[in-house]
């Protein structure tokens, strides 16, 4: 390997989106600097200006074919603001069951397609195994487990939304159409095997972390804080509440703030290499004012998930470390914490005495020119804002996506593996997967996550053959 | 329990690659629920293989690009080789159906027959319509699939 060159990982492999990775070894051979770059850009928030605001949900949730339930809730919820109404409680209710639903397959499809076969196969196994097919060969009993966890959080979408991708059930005002008894009770019908399956996943889960020790203590094990949103009695939820900020010890830097107002305290930079903006908390500044969100944040932030045995797993995730768990690697474990907490939390909603009612959607005209919606997708804190004109079209967007908050941090991640297990003079696929493992660890979603802020800035260059640059245009 | 699946995918608003979606539609007319279940998707994932167990027959349904195959051609493909040592098979935005049907038969022990039935398209622009040629040969890919659904018929 040559000296003082360049490693490039193109692209990063079982995650969702396009992205590549960079790491700039010195003379010495060893990693000086990295950067992972998201190479795709969707431009949502351009495309919706002169759009009706309620085509938004539905608009929106084309962003992601993963996660857009997240989308639709969170568009929905700035519309809700937009109309100025409070939506039927069994909108509320329902809504829930829905964004419970989509975690539970999100996570399953992070864990059981895109991670397990590192945990399973380990982090050296040839590249060309290290998939579900290969994973469904050495371990056919745990593929079997993520294909049927992911068709139950699926098939729960498609029974209220009406079908499992982009589905147009959640409306401003509420949703369009009420739950059946029908649907309740094949939906409830189907919990105890996905809890099962939730189970013996978590304990398999661990039983592997011995076998991971290194890989816990560098895959993103540094000081951040950790934001999410919790409810008033701090336990965990999904839907809504106010956003909490804890330090790296586990101290409280910001609570019961309004996600609303999510611009006092949340700045956003674009950087020349990437697509993806990184924001971070404007009071201590870029990049000091680094934090993450998603499953280890929320492990962080909430004090209880408020069902019986996410919180016993809840109080054992938090004996992992005296201060706020650091590490990446965690992530993994929280993810599957929080689905134990969403099948036990859509018991609960789906016992719910008013669950079945016909009221379910609050009608109205525009009350207001600006909305914001939050929510926790599954892989963080998201955030819509809209702004409309009289006539209630869409006149101005601002996207701020949870991959978006954990840019920062992955950055750090990727330089902190790459400089622990990359040496330029002998490079093994196991040290570059390690690589990009430790981006599968935040499962970030790329395709949600890539918006402008802004004019980007924009470098085009004419290349020769030979590799003369003979133009140049900056902006 | 109906004996034959077929899946129909493809984005319905990309123009020819919606040519899936319109063929099932067309068959809901011809066959009842109880003879053949028909599943509209946009791509095939991993899940898809545990429905695919339930039936000894399947079907998947496609538009193909160059290229395979001139614009409005036709292309009926036994899925075979299921068993062989080989299980390499990379994971994709989207999987293949032969992937779907290997995967079946490691985790379910079963053994469908299996057919990919396609049709080269010539727009996967923007749009919900199909182009000329694609259009035309909608009623013949209708065809073949509903032969291939009567030989299982003949052959139970």
């Amino acid at each position: 390997m040559k000296q003082g060159s360049t490693i490039v990982i193109d692209p990063v492999t079982r995650i969702e989106g396009h992205s590549k990775i960079t790491l700039h070894l010195n003379e010495d051979g060893r990693v000086e600097d990295a950067h992972f770059h998201v190479t795709q850009f969707r431009g949502f928030e351009k495309l919706a200006e002169g759009r009706p605001f309620y085509e938004m949900p539905s608009l929106m949730a084309r962003i992601c074919g993963i996660c857009p339930v997240s989308h639709l809730i969170a568009s929905a919820k700035a519309c809700d603001s937009l109309l100025a109404v409070r939506i039927p409680p069994t909108a509320d209710k329902l809504r829930r069951i829905f964004g419970l639903a989509q975690v539970t397959q999100s996570h399953a499809l992070s864990l059981f397609h895109l991670s397990s076969p590192d945990l399973l196969l380990g982090m050296d196994a040839d590249p060309a195994k290290s998939n579900i097919f290969g994973v469904a060969e050495k371990h056919p009993e745990l593929a079997l487990d993520g294909i049927r966890l992911r068709q139950f959080g699926q098939k729960i979408i498609e029974r209220l939304g009406g079908k499992r991708i982009h589905p147009a059930w959640i409306v401003p005002g509420g949703v369009s159409e009420p739950l059946t008894e029908a649907n309740r009770d094949a939906i409830l019908w189907s919990l105890p095997d996905a809890l099962a399956i939730a189970e013996r996943t978590l304990e398999w889960f661990k039983s592997t972390m011995e076998r991971f020790r290194e890989e816990i203590s560098t895959f993103g094990n540094f000081p951040t804080m950790f934001m999410g949103i919790v409810k008033d009695d701090n336990g965990l939820t999904f839907y809504d509440g106010k956003l909490r900020i804890v330090d790296a010890s586990g101290h409280v830097v910001a609570d019961e703030l309004d996600p609303t107002q999510y611009s006092d305290y949340i700045g956003e930079k674009v950087e020349s290499w990437s697509y993806l903006k990184s924001t971070y908390y404007k009071p201590k500044g870029f990049p000091d004012g680094v934090y993450r969100v998603g499953p280890l944040a929320r492990m962080n932030v909430a004090d209880r998930c408020g069902t019986p045995r996410a919180d016993q797993e809840l109080a054992e995730f938090h004996e992992l470390q005296r201060t706020a768990v650091l590490s990446s690697f965690h992530y993994h474990h929280a993810r599957l914490v929080e689905i134990l907490y969403c099948i036990e939390r859509m018991e609960q909603l789906l016992n719910d005495p008013e669950i079945l009612s016909k009221h379910v959607r609050a009608v109205a005209r525009p009350n207001a020119l600006e909305g914001v919606g939050a929510c926790e997708a599954p892989r963080g804190t998201l955030f819509h804002h809209y702004k409309i004109d009289e006539q209630g079209l869409i006149r101005w967007v601002n996207l701020v996506i949870a991959t978006g908050h954990n840019n920062l941090a992955m950055n750090r991640s990727v330089l902190q593996v790459a400089k622990h297990y990359v040496h330029g003079n002998r490079l093994t696929p196991g040290m570059l997967n390690r690589v990009e493992a430790v981006i599968r660890c935040y499962d970030p979603c790329l395709s949600c996550s890539t918006h402008a802020l802004g004019q980007m800035d924009l470098q085009i260059q004419l290349i020769a053959p030979g590799g003369e640059v003979l133009d140049e245009v900056r902006r | 329990m109906p004996r034959v699946l077929i899946i129909a995918y493809g984005n319905p608003l990309r123009s020819d690659d919606s040519v899936a979606w319109r063929a099932a539609k067309a068959l809901r007319q011809k066959f009842s629920p109880n003879e053949v279940e028909i599943h509209c998707l946009h791509q095939l994932a991993p899940e898809v293989a545990e429905t695919v167990s339930k039936f000894p027959r399947v079907i998947f349904v496609d538009a193909a690009s160059a290229p395979a195959g001139h614009p409005g051609e036709i292309r009926v493909e036994k899925l075979r080789n299921i068993e062989g040592k080989d299980s390499t098979t990379q994971f994709f935005h989207a999987v293949s159906p032969l992937a779907v049907i290997r995967l079946a038969q490691s985790l379910y022990r079963v053994k469908p027959r299996a057919f990919s039935v396609t049709v080269t398209g010539q727009d996967f622009g923007h749009g919900e319509a199909l182009s000329p040629v694609v259009e035309s040969a909608l009623p013949h890919l209708v065809s073949r699939i509903e032969a291939l659904v009567r030989d299982a018929d003949e052959a139970s």
